[in-house]
């Protein structure tokens, strides 16, 4: 092995002289999980979300770097793992950019440790032929290891620039500036069509050699207790638990009791009220504002004190999980019941995703591999998945009625998201994809990332949601005042208090859950709260609107990612199927006399 | 021990055993491709992890999931 014998020669430079009309691009290409967003916010100096599984940078971000006093454009593709052969769509988006002509200067992240992989992508990189420098990166991951790259034999070889870096602490980030400057088309052979495999393998086996290896056992120990069945079921137990613990106690009811129960109830909406009446002379205005759809009162109240809690609790949790490697591994667990509804293990991503968020969920359901399996994934997501403030509703409410009613209702969903996964299955044309997936390293996560990323996530959906709350509120208003309300709720009065069997108020909670699934679901918390529903009640209630109409950002989401066809699609077939479950648990329940 | 011997699909590899790829099946390119842009081509290390509820196997040091059919497609010669 040459790892001893390291020949420094420096690749010959490419001098950029030319004057420039656009500002340099620089691309940032690599394997998924490889640390592109850590290294994107170390250049630019800006956070680009960092996440353990592909899907979520799917916009492109981009940013701005200065080097050697010239400011370049930075872009973060998404994470590919090949660019020849058949390409997943992330896979085209960032071959696109780099054949699009713009891009000047191509930056390859990899993970040290797996050397082969990079050096099959940097083969196919070549055969692209734009300037480019390949990055090292998880030095120290590589070292825990045992693992040692000869560099500077391998950018010898390459006739590119190899720099070694530790994203996570900033380690190489001066070297990879400068060697940017450096940047170079690769001067090896590339090999012919497809063999990229036997060069990456030849130069891998060359470059690289193995130290004896340090502490990497507890990693390993751990991966084997959270993977295997009769240790990583327990485990997942217990995380749901915490899950719930954090989210569903602490976010709905100790966060949710401060914000609405102190702040809200006792200071911000009195002082509005009174604010209000001194200051604004029309009836009509202040009701708008303060009255019982009150912008403030109702919408304001709603999105801050009830909803954002619980959502902001949970981004918290699941960007803990995203950090610690731990969500992927769920996917071995769920392969095969996912299998059985046209999807893959892949499918479980999406699925937690959405108990936060259905409409984030939706957005990455094109992680998946076939239109099948998106179609399908965008149709349980909108059917089954209870969004976090969902879920803090149904458990508020089901909580405090009694056990057997929550498992009645979890029960119900379940086997509604089965059955109708498992026709999609047979009906919808198409193919699944298999199950292939990559377990990135559990890693203790770091906390200052989990905090970037939770405020970053909850600013989106401030600014997704807030302005939803407030239209609803809004058309709720408007709705009201011009008489029409009573109108759609007695419309609606012989399904909801007929067939549900529900208090005639429900329409009018449905009808906000029309606007926005979770709002609807806070609606039904106030009414429970004020003792209208009984068991049975609150469980066809809570059924019903579990399975219901998404949000509107949901659908909008589905219509932006299948189309506005198959986006009715759902929207019917999933609010037929809802009231139909609500309808016949209604009378099964009924008809046993249960009580709860 | 003969060579038929010594070779494996990896779906019939024991948790523990391990052993480097012979060959990746090509009945279904697509898969095969993916396979290769993971890192499991011929030549490289494996060692199998668990077989259930699903194939788990280490490639080098790519840790991989996978499910049974994928598995067998992977003809392993045995250390
Ligand atoms: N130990 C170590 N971890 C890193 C390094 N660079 C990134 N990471 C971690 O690797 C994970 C994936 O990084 P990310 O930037 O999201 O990868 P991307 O998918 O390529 O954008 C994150 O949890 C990072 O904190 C590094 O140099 N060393």
């Amino acid at each position: 092995m040459s790892c001893a014998q390291a020949a420094v020669r420096e690749p010959a430079a490419d001098p950029l002289l030319t004057l420039r009309a656009r500002p340099r691009r620089i691309a940032l290409v690599g394997n998924a999980n490889v640390g592109k967003s850590v290294l994107f916010g170390r250049l630019t100096g800006q956070y680009a979300v960092v996440s353990n599984y592909p899907g979520t940078t799917v916009a492109l971000t981009t940013g701005r770097v200065v080097l050697g006093g010239e400011v370049c454009e930075l872009v973060d593709t998404p994470g590919v793992t090949a660019l020849e052969g058949a390409l997943t769509e992330d896979e085209l988006v960032a071959r696109r950019i780099l054949n699009a002509g713009q891009t000047d200067v191509v930056i390859q992240v990899s993970d040290a440790r797996n050397l082969r992989r990079a050096l099959m992508l940097t083969s196919q990189l070549a055969a692209i032929g734009r300037p480019m420098v390949l990055v090292l990166n998880m030095i120290d991951e590589a070292r825990v290891h045992g693992i040692v790259i000869d560099a500077a034999g391998l950018a010898a070889r390459l006739g590119i620039p190899v720099v070694e870096t530790v994203a996570t602490e900033g380690r190489g980030i001066a070297g990879l500036r400068d060697a940017i400057g450096r940047a170079a088309v690769p001067a090896f052979d590339a090999p012919h069509r497809g063999d990229h495999a036997h060069l990456a393998h030849d130069l891998a086996v060359q470059y690289r050699c193995y130290r004896r290896r340090s502490a990497a056992r507890i990693q390993e120990r751990l991966g084997r207790l959270v993977r295997e069945p009769l240790t990583g079921l327990p485990i997942l137990a217990i995380v749901l638990y915490g899950m719930y613990l954090a989210v569903g106690v602490f976010g709905a009811q100790t966060l949710v009791g401060l914000i609405e129960g102190g702040l809200f109830e006792q200071f911000i909406n009195p002082g509005a009220i009174a604010l209000v009446n001194r200051a604004v002379p029309w009836a009509v205005a202040r009701d708008f504002l303060v009255g019982e759809y009150g912008l403030i009162t109702m919408g304001l109240t709603y999105a801050i004190a009830i909803v954002l809690p619980v959502v902001a609790t949970f981004f918290l949790v699941f960007g803990f999980l995203e950090d610690s490697g731990y969500i992927p591994r769920l996917a071995i667990f769920s392969d095969r019941i996912f299998r059985t509804m046209g999807l893959n293990g892949k499918a479980v991503l999406p699925m937690v995703l959405g108990l936060g968020c259905d409409t984030m969920a939706t957005m990455t359901t094109r992680i998946l591999g076939t239109p099948k399996e998106r179609l399908i994934a965008v149709l349980l997501l909108a059917l089954g998945i209870p969004c976090s403030a969902q879920l803090a509703t149904i458990l508020g409410i089901l909580g405090g009625v009694s056990f057997f009613a929550l498992v009645t209702l979890f029960g119900v969903v379940m086997l509604q998201m089965f059955l109708v996964g498992f026709l999609a299955a047979r009906t919808i044309p198409g193919e699944r994809s298999e199950f292939i997936m990559e377990l990135p390293p559990l890693r203790l996560p770091q906390l200052g990332n989990i905090v970037r990323k939770t405020l970053l996530r909850v600013r989106w959906y401030l600014g997704e949601a807030v302005p939803l709350f407030l239209f609803g509120t809004a058309l709720l208003f408007t709705l009201s005042r011009l008489g029409l309300l009573t109108v759609l709720t007695e419309a609606m009065e012989p399904v909801v208090a007929g067939l549900l069997g529900l208090p005639k108020d429900a329409a009018t909670v449905f009808v906000m859950g029309f606007l926005r699934r979770d709002y609807g679901a806070a609606g039904l918390f106030q009414m429970s709260k004020a003792g209208e529903l009984d068991g049975v009640q609150a469980v066809v209630a809570l059924t019903v609107m579990t399975l219901f109409v998404p949000c509107v950002a949901n659908f909008l989401m589905m219509v932006k990612e299948q189309g506005l066809k198959a986006a009715m699609g759902i929207l019917g077939a999933v609010t037929v199927i809802a009231l139909g479950t609500g309808v016949v648990l209604n009378a099964i329940l009924r008809g046993l006399h249960v009580t709860f | 021990m003969s060579p038929s011997e010594k070779t494996r699909r990896l779906s019939a590899m024991r948790p523990g055993a391990s052993g480097r790829v012979l060959r990746v099946m090509r009945e279904n390119p697509d898969r095969a491709d993916r396979l290769m842009a993971l890192g499991v081509t011929p030549g490289a290390t494996v060692t199998v992890l668990q077989r259930f509820p699903g194939v788990v196997f280490l490639c080098d040091h790519t840790e991989l999931a996978v499910e049974p059919a994928v598995a067998r497609a992977i003809v392993v010669e045995l250390e």
